[in-house]
This record gives structure tokens, C-alpha cells and sequence, in this order.
């Protein structure tokens, strides 16, 4: 098409700047001088793939090389896809604006269950065949990686290879592997088994599952010397692990427009509920120095205003005060402000708060995840009511006037004394501030609630356990509204459908895929925007396809059974998990990392928080 | 302090930003470029920028304005141009870099060019519209409510011209008074039913005074 026709179609939509590309930092090679063509999808709008870290980390590392053109590609919002569609345009790379159905690799990013749809409707609008087995040419590879590829089962039909854990050094290490049978035009057969020989590559045609009279898996087996368990990659040494010096530039403004500096990967509290705090362990921490270099060169390449140090759980880093106090000595200078997302609760103290409230202040966010103390013992969220407590008056004696908690709703275990335990500790936090002499003056305080559903997900302690079903959430938050009195409470609360269905894919087999396809048949996308989510549709194409979702999402597991993803070794074993859920049942805790090790396996890895000196 | 006045271009894939992203960006570069510039002093300090006249999403500028205010009475402002088109894309090009002539609220009027992507159909049949008594065109006010209006009187100066498309120039109200986006016109043409032809390109060519000079 041409450009003036492309462009004048662009004017036809709502916010043009979402498929214009052209940002600063974004990177335009001769495709005639590269090898590899990869194109990076995010399956979701524009502003929120453009937030996110680790696409922004493998778009540099790629483009470093100069024999790889790597581009970036979001889905679509619905009314530049019907545009799309009537005018024939297929799906593109942001860059070059050439159709990704010539690459040599389209590459997606699977950060949540909600997006799968899109994965399905980005190859349709690619003009790609959606089944992997249709695609019997060499290239385009359709790849993944991502948090959700830990269960990539209902994807397994789909895609060619995934990419279990970090992706630095694999997806280069597969690139190669694959130019070397570009260039002697090798079968995709071959290529698929020898790139599975690869640490941290599943081939998931390479697998056969066969099934229980119940529905459930009897056996993965693999096939043409497949490993028979996959284990994930991890960097060893987060020092010299690549960090880009430049992100891309977006003009439209996104969900986090600022300049963000990672500063340790995993987490060393291993919340029973949270697949983050497994999946990604062990914890490896960045040096105070690696920090501030990598963070000033950030600064300096994109005229942010603001640094957000990034990790699971900031405030658990060894060394956060000297860290600040570093960066401060120069952040404040250049009016750049820093924020620190994910701190927890009860590290939290006075110097610190001092800290950042000495840039800008913002508002208040803790996450005590349950109501009760029972339950967050389950959970092993290790927090006491007196911290939280507590915390909140050091926060409002520093001028701070509202506080967001955030809450889990279906936690294992949970009864209705749970529910109205979470009530209960948001009037607390409401008293409390009444009656501190100290209180900003003339202000009302504002406590908001947000709670989400829980969902069971793989590599958890929990993996075991049923979702609650949607008539006992819904139950559950109308119980909670009737608990709350105080108009200083705000109370959100999370759609049970979206949940739901997130609780039926985290689990997920491969019979999966067709109902994917299905509902993508009937138009489902985007299921994770309100204004696009259609349940019934899905649940059309469950019946469609005779797969009952409850069975997924709503049943207790035995632990003697075969998990669709026991084939794919995140170093997190399965006795572990099995102990951690005794544990949870009794509501005993576990101790964290760097107090005592629990031993999860994450220490085959040979490095990080599993040595670290006590 | 010092009062700076920056002329720019913008096209290319730019076109496809809004003013309030524009001016998002324009804080980025200058922050970029360290520039000495002046904070506002409020609880949000931030650095003073104003722009002459907002350009329309999808509108191309060969003139467009931006005030800035440097703190270093003496800093060397020829330069300006040369140091910020080192870290602009293409589609953002200064040209200038002077003192201020008049204040922003002196814009009176702007300049358009339209070309159509017709093969010069459209010569006739626009030459026809535009020299009608009136042109009745709507817009949605701030409050919501669709307001009717003849645009006709307020049509400054207009020209039609063949290059093998159509060219419209036309010169219209511009500014804080009263501002008329040429878009305005374009609909009610092709709404009056003369065809469906919808293709077109529009670039502010410059921003004039009330005397219908060059606003510098």
C-alpha cells in the first residue's frame, strides 16, 4: 500500500500515534544489510506493551547486532483492525511498516492469560497460518516467552518454540542456530530439533500428551531426543547482563512514561500465591554501581522526569539506602523524580520514607493481600496487622493523606471472618489517622480497597488448589460491601468473568487451542478490556468444543497427578510445593531466603541469594 | 532572563501527534538539550514552554511557534536550531531561533494549503462551494452542543490552482479569539454530497498578525 494511502487511513482512527512509529530510539536498519528479521509482539494496545521492561531489554540486545533488524508489533485496538481489514493492510512491524508475515521470527511476549486471543487474532491479521503444524516452511517462526510460558500448553499448538525463563542469552543463541539453517536452507523439522537441544528451549511439537479417562494428563512424552524436562535459563551474573543505555521514546503518552532501572531479579518471600516469587528465583541483585551507571545513562539518553526503580520488592534490596542515598546525589539536581514501586510493608522505615518524599509525593500503595491474620499466615505473607498499622501512621505523619491496600478475594482457606477482616483493617487505618495529633491539618483521609480474585497458578504452592466460582465471588464482594460503613473507604473490586477465565488458561492443557481458535473465530479479543470481554462467547466455544472450563478452573487437584507443565523445570520442585501447601493448611510460615532457605531447588542455579554470606 | 522564540516544522510520521503530545515531547528535548531554561515555580516546577498556535492532528506546519525562557541572558541563542535538530527526529526540524516580535495573543490568522489526491477532479466543483453566498458548517462546542454558523464572511483570502491534484489555499481565522480549522470547510464539502472523495493533505503554511503579516 502505499505510504499516503496508509497514512490518510491513519487519520481515520483514534490515536494514529500508536501505528506511526518513527519515536525516538526506535531503530531503522537497510533490510537488505541484516540477516534476521524479528518482530517483537506485544498482544495488547500500544501504551502498555510500550511499558514494558523486558521488551524493551531484548529490542536493544537485538538491534546491537547488526545482523538482526528487531521491530516492534502491537495488537491492534479494534478500530484500526477493522480498518485493517477492509483495506487489506496485514499486520505490520512499527519500523519498517512491512508485513511480519516476511520475518524470519514473530516473537511474542505472553505476560498474562488474557491475551492469548490477541496472540491468535495478531497471526490472523499477519496473514500467518495459525497452527504451527500449517507452517511448514523454515521461517516465519512464531516464538514466545514470558511469565506464561512457565503453562504454554493451550499456546502448544500454536507456536514453535518457547523460551522458558530469561531470554538474554537464548533467543540470541536460537537466532543463530537458525541463520546457520537459513543458509543451508535446512527444514524446519530439523531446525525445531536441534534449537530443542538448546537450555531453555521447548519445543512443544516435540511432546505427546496423552490423557486420563478423566480429562486429566496421563503422560508427556518426548520425541526425537527431546530433553525429557525443560528447565528455564537464568543470568547468573546481573552485572554483566546486557542493560540498554536507550529505550524507545513513545510520543503518545503510556501507562509508565518514565525511565525504569531493574535492580534485582526474584524475590526472597515466596508468598504462596505469587508464581513471580517462584518462577523467577533465585534473587540476583545488581551492584550499587552497575545501578547508578545504568540509570544515569538512561536519564541521559530520554529527558525523563522520573526513575522508577523496578523489581518484585524494592525495599527487600540488601543495600536500599546507600542505593538511594547515590542516586538522590544526583537525581535531585536534574529534577528527577524517583519512585519506588513495590516496597513492602514492613521494611519499610521513617529514612526511607524521608527518602522519597523529599523528590515528590505520591500516593501510598500496600498490598497485605488477606484481611486476617490466619490467612496471611497461609499465604505466608509475613506481615503483621500492628506493621501495617504502624506504617500508615509513619506515612500520615509524613504528610501522606491516602493509602491504597490491595487485597486477594478466594485465597485458599478463606471464610467470611477473612472477608470482613479486610473491612476491619481499613477502619483501623481510618482510625488510626483521626487520631494522630499529627495528622496533615484539614485534610480527610481516603483508604482504598482494591481487590482482585485469586487465581490459582502453576509453580505455586497453591497450583493444588480450586478457584472459588464466579457465584461465590460475587457472594464474597457483596458480603464485603456490606461490612464496609465508612465513607473513607473506597472499595474496587475486580470483574469475576475475566478472572475466571484466566483461572481456566493459567492451568490450561493443550485441548485448549482449538477453544482459542474457536472464540477467536467468534471475535473474542482484547479480553482483558472490559469493553471487548465477551464471556458467553467463550463459553460458546467451550460447549463448541465439548471442554467443560470448570475442570480447570474450579477443581481440587491431587497431588499424585500430571500437570500439563511437570514437563517444564523452573527449578522449583514439586515436594517443595507439596510441603509449602501443608504448611498453608496449617497456617504456619515460611521464613524468606535470606533468613533461612527453604529448600525449593532454585540453588542448581549456583548463584545468587542461595550464596549469599548470612 | 531572556525570552526565546523557536519556529518549526513538523511533518513526516509527527504529523500523527497531538499538541498535547507535542508539547510533552518539546519538555523531553529541551531537557535533553540542557538547556539553561527557567522552571515555573509552582508545586510542580516544570519548564516554561508556550506555543503560538496549536496544530491539528494529522496536519502538516511549516510554521510553527514555541516560547521558551532562558535563565542565561547570554547564552547564544543561533545556535538553538543547529543543537535541538541534532536530537529531533526528522519530522521536527527548527529553523529559527529569534526575540519575540509580538505577544502569542496577537495570532490573527493562518495560512492552509490543501492538496487533493483527485487528478483535479475536484477543481470545479470546490471553486463552485466556495464562491457560494454562504457555507453553512457545524462544530461541536465546549459544552457539547453542535453550533451552525456561515463560515463564508470569515473566509480571509482563498485560491484554487492544478498540479495535477487540486491545491486549495485559504486563509483563516486563527488564535485564542477565534480559530477555524479548514477541516471545518473539507467537511461540510464533502458532506454537501459533491462527492465522497475523501483524500487530502493539509499544511499550515504560516501563522500571520492582524494585518495579515508574518507572525514573528
Amino acid at each position: 500500500m502505499d505510504e499516503k494511502r496508509f497514512e490518510q487511513l491513519l487519520l481515520s482512527v483514534q490515536k494514529p500515534g500508536r501505528y506511526s512509529g518513527g519515536e525516538i530510539n526506535s531503530v531503522i536498519k537497510d533490510k537488505n544489510k541484516v540477516d534476521v528479521r524479528f518482530a517483537f509482539c506485544f498482544p495488547d494496545t500500544y501504551e502498555i506493551g510500550m511499558s514494558h521492561l523486558g521488551m524493551k531489554i531484548l529490542y536493544s540486545l537485538f538491534n546491537e547486532r547488526e545482523d538482526i533488524w528487531c521491530e516492534r508489533c502491537f495488537a491492534p485496538w479494534i478500530d484500526f483492525e477493522k480498518v485493517m481489514r477492509e483495506n487489506g493492510i496485514e499486520l505490520f512491524g512499527l519500523e519498517s511498516r512491512e508485513p511480519i508475515k516476511n520475518f524470519d521470527f514473530i516473537g511474542f511476549t505472553l505476560q498474562y492469560e488474557l491475551s492469548f486471543s490477541n496472540v491468535v487474532n495478531m497471526l490472523d491479521l499477519a496473514k500467518v497460518p495459525i497452527k504451527a503444524k500449517e507452517r511448514t516452511a523454515l521461517s516465519p517462526l512464531v516464538v514466545a516467552g514470558g511469565p506464561c510460558a512457565c503453562n504454554a500448553e493451550p499456546l502448544a499448538d500454536i507456536v514453535d518454540i518457547f523460551f522458558l525463563g530469561e531470554g538474554e542469552k537464548v533467543d540470541l543463541e536460537v537466532i543463530d542456530l537458525y541463520k546457520s539453517f537459513k543458509e543451508k536452507n535446512g527444514s524446519k523439522q530439523d531446525f525445531l530439533r536441534a534449537a530443542a537441544k538448546i537450555e531453555g528451549v521447548y519445543v512443544p511439537s516435540l511432546y505427546d500428551v496423552s490423557y486420563n479417562d478423566d480429562g486429566t494428563v496421563k503422560s508427556v512424552t518426548p520425541k526425537a531426543n527431546a530433553p525429557k524436562a525443560v528447565r528455564k535459563r537464568v543470568e547468573k551474573n546481573l552485572d554483566d547482563t546486557y542493560y540498554p543505555e536507550k529505550f524507545v521514546v513513545p510520543y503518545i503518552e503510556i501507562v509508565h512514561d518514565r525511565a525504569v532501572q531493574e535492580i534485582f531479579r526474584g524475590c526472597i518471600r515466596g508468598c504462596r500465591f505469587c508464581q513471580a516469587g517462584y518462577i523467577y528465583r533465585p534473587v540476583r541483585e545488581k551492584s550499587i554501581d552497575t545501578i547508578n551507571r545504568q540509570a544515569k545513562a538512561l536519564c541521559e539518553n530520554r529527558g525523563y522526569d522520573e526513575i522508577s526503580l523496578s523489581s518484585l520488592s524494592t525495599s527487600d534490596y540488601r543495600n536500599i539506602e546507600p542505593l538511594l542515598n547515590e542516586l538522590i546525589s544526583w537525581t535531585e539536581k536534574d529534577g528527577i523524580s524517583l519512585s519506588l514501586p513495590s516496597l513492602r510493608i514492613d521494611n519499610f522505615s521513617d529514612e526511607l520514607l524521608e527518602k522519597i518524599s523529599g523528590v515528590r509525593k505520591s500516593g501510598l500503595t500496600f498490598a497485605p493481600e488477606a484481611g486476617t491474620q490466619r490467612l496471611r499466615d497461609v499465604i505466608n505473607k509475613n506481615i503483621t496487622e500492628q506493621e501495617i498499622i504502624s506504617t500508615c501512621r509513619t506515612a500520615f505523619k509524613g504528610g501522606y493523606t491516602a493509602v491504597k491496600l490491595y487485597f486477594m478475594m478466594g485465597l485458599p482457606t478463606e471464610t467470611d471472618e477473612d472477608i470482613k477482616g479486610i473491612a476491619d483493617l481499613a477502619q483501623k487505618i481510618v482510625d488510626e489517622y483521626y487520631s494522630l495529633p499529627e495528622k496533615p491539618k484539614g485534610k480527610a483521609v481516603n483508604v482504598s480497597i482494591s481487590v482482585s480474585n485469586f487465581v490459582p497458578k502453576p509453580f505455586t504452592p497453591f497450583e493444588f488448589w480450586p478457584q472459588i466460582t464466579r457465584e461465590e465471588m460475587v457472594r464474597r464482594q457483596q458480603y464485603l460491601k456490606e461490612c464496609i460503613h465508612s465513607r473513607k473507604i473506597i472499595f474496587n473490586y475486580h470483574e469475576n468473568r475475566t478472572s475466571f477465565l484466566e483461572g481456566v488458561f493459567a492451568r490450561g492443557d493443550r485441548k485448549l487451542g482449538e477453544v482459542i481458535i474457536k472464540a477467536h473465530e467468534k471475535g473474542c479479543k482484547f479480553d482483558g478490556w472490559d469493553e471487548c470481554f465477551d464471556l458467553d462467547k467463550w463459553l460458546e466455544a467451550f460447549k463448541e468444543c465439548g471442554i467443560n472450563p470448570e475442570f480447570y478452573a474450579n477443581r481440587m487437584r491431587e497431588y499424585t497427578e500430571v500437570f500439563p507443565w511437570d514437563h517444564l523445570d523452573y527449578a522449583i520442585s514439586k515436594d517443595f510445593l507439596i510441603k509449602q501447601n501443608e504448611l498453608a493448611k496449617k497456617a504456619q510460615t515460611t521464613e524468606h531466603c535470606r533468613k533461612k532457605c527453604a529448600l525449593c531447588g532454585a540453588n542448581v542455579f549456583g548463584e545468587g541469594v542461595c550464596f549469599e554470606k548470612r | 532572563m531572556k525570552n526565546v522564540r523557536l519556529f518549526y516544522k513538523k511533518g513526516g510520521r509527527m504529523r500523527f501527534i497531538s499538541h498535547l503530545d507535542i508539547t510533552r515531547f518539546m519538555a523531553r528535548i529541551i531537557k535533553r538539550a540542557k538547556l539553561p531554561v527557567w522552571f515555573t515555580e509552582g508545586f510542580n516546577p516544570h519548564p516554561y514552554i508556550t506555543f503560538a498556535l496549536p496544530l491539528s492532528l494529522g496536519h502538516i506546519s511549516e510554521y510553527d511557534i514555541m516560547d521558551i525562557r532562558l535563565c542565561d541572558d547570554d547564552y547564544d541563542i543561533e545556535k538553538l536550531p543547529e543543537t535541538l535538530n541534532a536530537i529531533c527526529p526528522d519530522g521536527i526540524r527548527f529553523f529559527k531561533a529569534a526575540e519575540p516580535k509580538l505577544k502569542t495573543a496577537f495570532v490573527a490568522f493562518a495560512q492552509f494549503e490543501i492538496e487533493f489526491d483527485d487528478k483535479g477532479e475536484l477543481l470545479k466543483p470546490l471553486s463552485d462551494f466556495l464562491k457560494s453566498e454562504s457555507i453553512e458548517v457545524s462544530k461541536k462546542t465546549k459544552k457539547g452542543d453542535i453550533k451552525t454558523f456561515d463560515v463564508k464572511p470569515k473566509i480571509k483570502d482563498f485560491s484554487l490552482n492544478e498540479n495535477g491534484n487540486t491545491v486549495l489555499k485559504i486563509t483563516l481565522p486563527a488564535g485564542s479569539e477565534e480559530n477555524i480549522n479548514p477541516e471545518l470547510i473539507l467537511t461540510a464539502f464533502f458532506g454537501s454530497g459533491v462527492t465522497n472523495y475523501s483524500c487530502y493533505t493539509v499544511t499550515r503554511k504560516s501563522i500571520l498578525d492582524k494585518d495579515l503579516n508574518l507572525f514573528e
